[in-house]
């Protein structure tokens, strides 16, 4: 039952996507981005409270579940934030990235078929995991802002303005506004799973994770900070948000 | 009852012959009542804008109903011979199609131009209140309005900026959206950069900044734009601050160069910045684009997107006649 959950809500991104970009491409908003996506995210809530019901805690327990959390992360996000900032062509090219994430969740070996309850569930652990892969949906959706960001910005510069997706775009600004707002909130989810990972008890075989957490972590400090106190060009902040994001996905070589 | 159109518009007479047709906004009402008391005439509208000036009527029987209002308008203005040989009449059917393409902006002189919904509206609101109009040119306006609107949803007619100042502050709304937040700077205070900056305004734009070779010149213009007037050494410093330049000074060579950009790019916090150069010669450095936060537009690139945006109103005739014969068909309108 659960990952036909999955499969509907995968389907369901794909035909929200590829609605979304064909109205995008005949000059016109689908107004039903947003509908589509919160089906989407309805079918993977069923989905993470029987896998959760199984493992009687957070359902992180494999890749498929950790992937299948991060696109939930990533629809809950895009609803919450993608109206409220008026940008909600971000559903437009938020549904491919759960697609992919959810297809290769469902790829036989991803997701276990007989789940276990997790032994030794610690708070701090269950803090940790959830709020660090809420920190990668709102990351991911910064990347995604940034691409939109600079496929705008290369529209703009080589003054071809006539494509439907030009027209759909939000602008310039509200985008970078976007953006640093997401990763503002990513940095703060990421801190906290830091700091509830310090507590969390853990062995030497978890080294090589804290290791890559704590670069990744470094790393999106350094592009806050830069952003905030030097300032960065749209171009150079969403070039670095959307290859962080990738290099922020080693982390998950490591669990 | 026969409906009628008698009008001429800037297609049929030049704009000597339509001031002198032209009615004021505040006596629209007032122009409807009088035709409407001519006894061949049961109701009427009459419209008047900068390019045309029409007389839409209701009448028993359509000769008549002309002759009195030539024979009104003569007493009023020109020559009845003048008159007449610049305007034009439609009858019935012909009539409710010809008022469907004004409202959907096919017969302004901008192709699918929207000033001209507002400007009929107006019209007919000031004939009713006026009480010269009844059910035949009641439910004439009404249903043009209703097809006028369809026609601008349904098709593209209104779509894309088609004169430069338009597609500036259009690509200013795309940059920075609602312009409440952007200030903009005019590097010399030529008419087309009034105008734009005028629309920027109009758009929202919080502050203006004037700078120009002779400050007095710059001054005149920061006061009739609420605006601040700049000396033209130090537009440097104000570069900092804004995000909108217009540039249309007189200079014979580039004004901006990238260096200048450069020297602010710390200060601005890498801000994006929109250049708008309107001059020819052009006054900013092609260079200047070249910097990453930076989006610069001459007249030639201005043009070709205004241009390309008529070009496919054009296009679109077709499909909004189409609509408008699809519409009319629907229903018998009362004196077609």
């Amino acid at each position: 039952m659960d990952r036909w959950l999955l499969i509907a809500s995968t389907l369901l991104a794909f035909i929200g996507g590829a609605w979304g970009i064909l109205s995008v491409h005949r000059g016109h908003r689908s107004r039903w981005t947003t509908a589509w996506m919160l089906g989407v995210l309805l079918c993977q809530f069923g989905f993470l409270a029987l896998r959760g019901e199984q493992r009687a805690a957070c359902p992180l327990g494999d890749r498929g579940e950790i992937l299948a959390f991060l696109s939930w992360s990533l629809t809950l996000f895009y609803l919450i934030i993608g109206p409220a900032y008026r940008i909600s062509l971000l559903g437009v090219f938020t549904a491919p990235v759960v697609v992919i994430f959810q297809s290769i969740a469902l790829i036989p070996g991803m997701l276990s078929p007989n789940p276990q309850p997790l032994a030794g569930a610690n708070p701090w652990h269950e803090t940790h995991a959830a709020t660090s892969v809420l920190a990668y949906g709102a990351l991911a959706l910064a990347a995604v802002a940034g691409v939109m960001f600079m496929v705008l910005d290369k529209q703009l510069k080589s003054h071809h303005l006539t494509s439907g997706l030009f027209r759909n775009l939000p602008p310039v600004r509200e985008l970078l506004v976007s953006l640093k707002r997401l990763l503002w909130t990513g940095g703060v989810l990421l801190t906290t799973g830091v700091i509830a990972g310090i507590f969390m008890p853990h062995d030497a075989s978890a080294i090589g994770h804290w290791i890559a957490a704590w670069v990744v972590w470094a790393c999106y400090a350094l592009l806050l900070g830069v952003m905030t106190f030097r300032g960065l060009t749209g171009r150079r902040l969403s070039i670095a948000t959307v290859a962080l994001f990738f290099l922020s996905l080693a982390v998950f070589a490591f669990i | 009852m026969e409906l009628l159109c008698i009008g001429l518009n800037h297609k049929t007479a030049p704009v000597e012959i339509r001031e002198c047709f032209a009615v004021g906004n505040h006596r629209l009402g007032e122009a409807a009542r009088e035709i409407h008391t001519l006894a061949a005439v049961s109701e009427a509208v009459v419209i008047s804008t900068c390019n045309r000036t029409e007389f839409y009527l209701a009448a028993d029987s359509s000769t008549e109903a002309v002759a009195a209002l030539e024979s009104h308008l003569a007493g009023k203005t020109v020559s009845a011979g003048v008159a007449s040989a610049h305007f034009y009449r439609f009858e019935k059917h012909h009539a409710a199609r010809h008022l469907c393409r004004v409202v959907s902006g096919l017969d302004s002189m901008m192709l699918g131009e929207t000033e001209i919904f507002g400007q009929v509206k107006q019209s007919y609101q000031a004939a009713l209140d006026a009480g010269s109009t009844a059910l035949v040119l009641n439910r004439l306006f009404q249903r043009a309005f209703a097809i006028g609107k369809k026609v601008r949803t349904e098709t593209s007619i209104q779509e894309g900026a088609t004169s430069v100042g338009n597609v500036a502050v259009d690509l200013a709304g795309k940059i920075f959206g609602h312009l409440g937040k952007s200030e903009v700077m005019i590097l010399g205070a030529g008419e087309m950069s009034r105008i734009t900056a005028q629309s920027l305004v109009s758009r929202g734009a919080r502050s203006i900044f004037v700078t120009n070779r002779s400050f007095e010149r710059a001054e005149q213009l920061a006061a009739e734009m609420n605006g601040m007037a700049v000396r033209f050494d130090d537009w440097q410093e104000v570069l900092e601050r804004v995000d909108i330049v217009i540039a249309s000074t007189g200079a014979p060579h580039a004004i901006v160069h990238r260096e200048h950009v450069e020297q602010v790019r710390r200060a601005r916090k890498f801000r994006p910045l929109f250049f708008i150069d309107i001059a020819v010669p052009r006054d900013i450095d092609p260079a200047v684009g070249e910097i990453e936060e930076v989006y610069l537009y001459d007249i030639d690139t201005l043009e070709q997107i205004a241009s390309a945006a008529r070009v496919k109103r054009q296009r679109q005739i077709e499909e909004c006649e189409r609509i408008i014969e699809r519409e009319l068909a629907k229903q018998a309108l009362p004196g077609t």
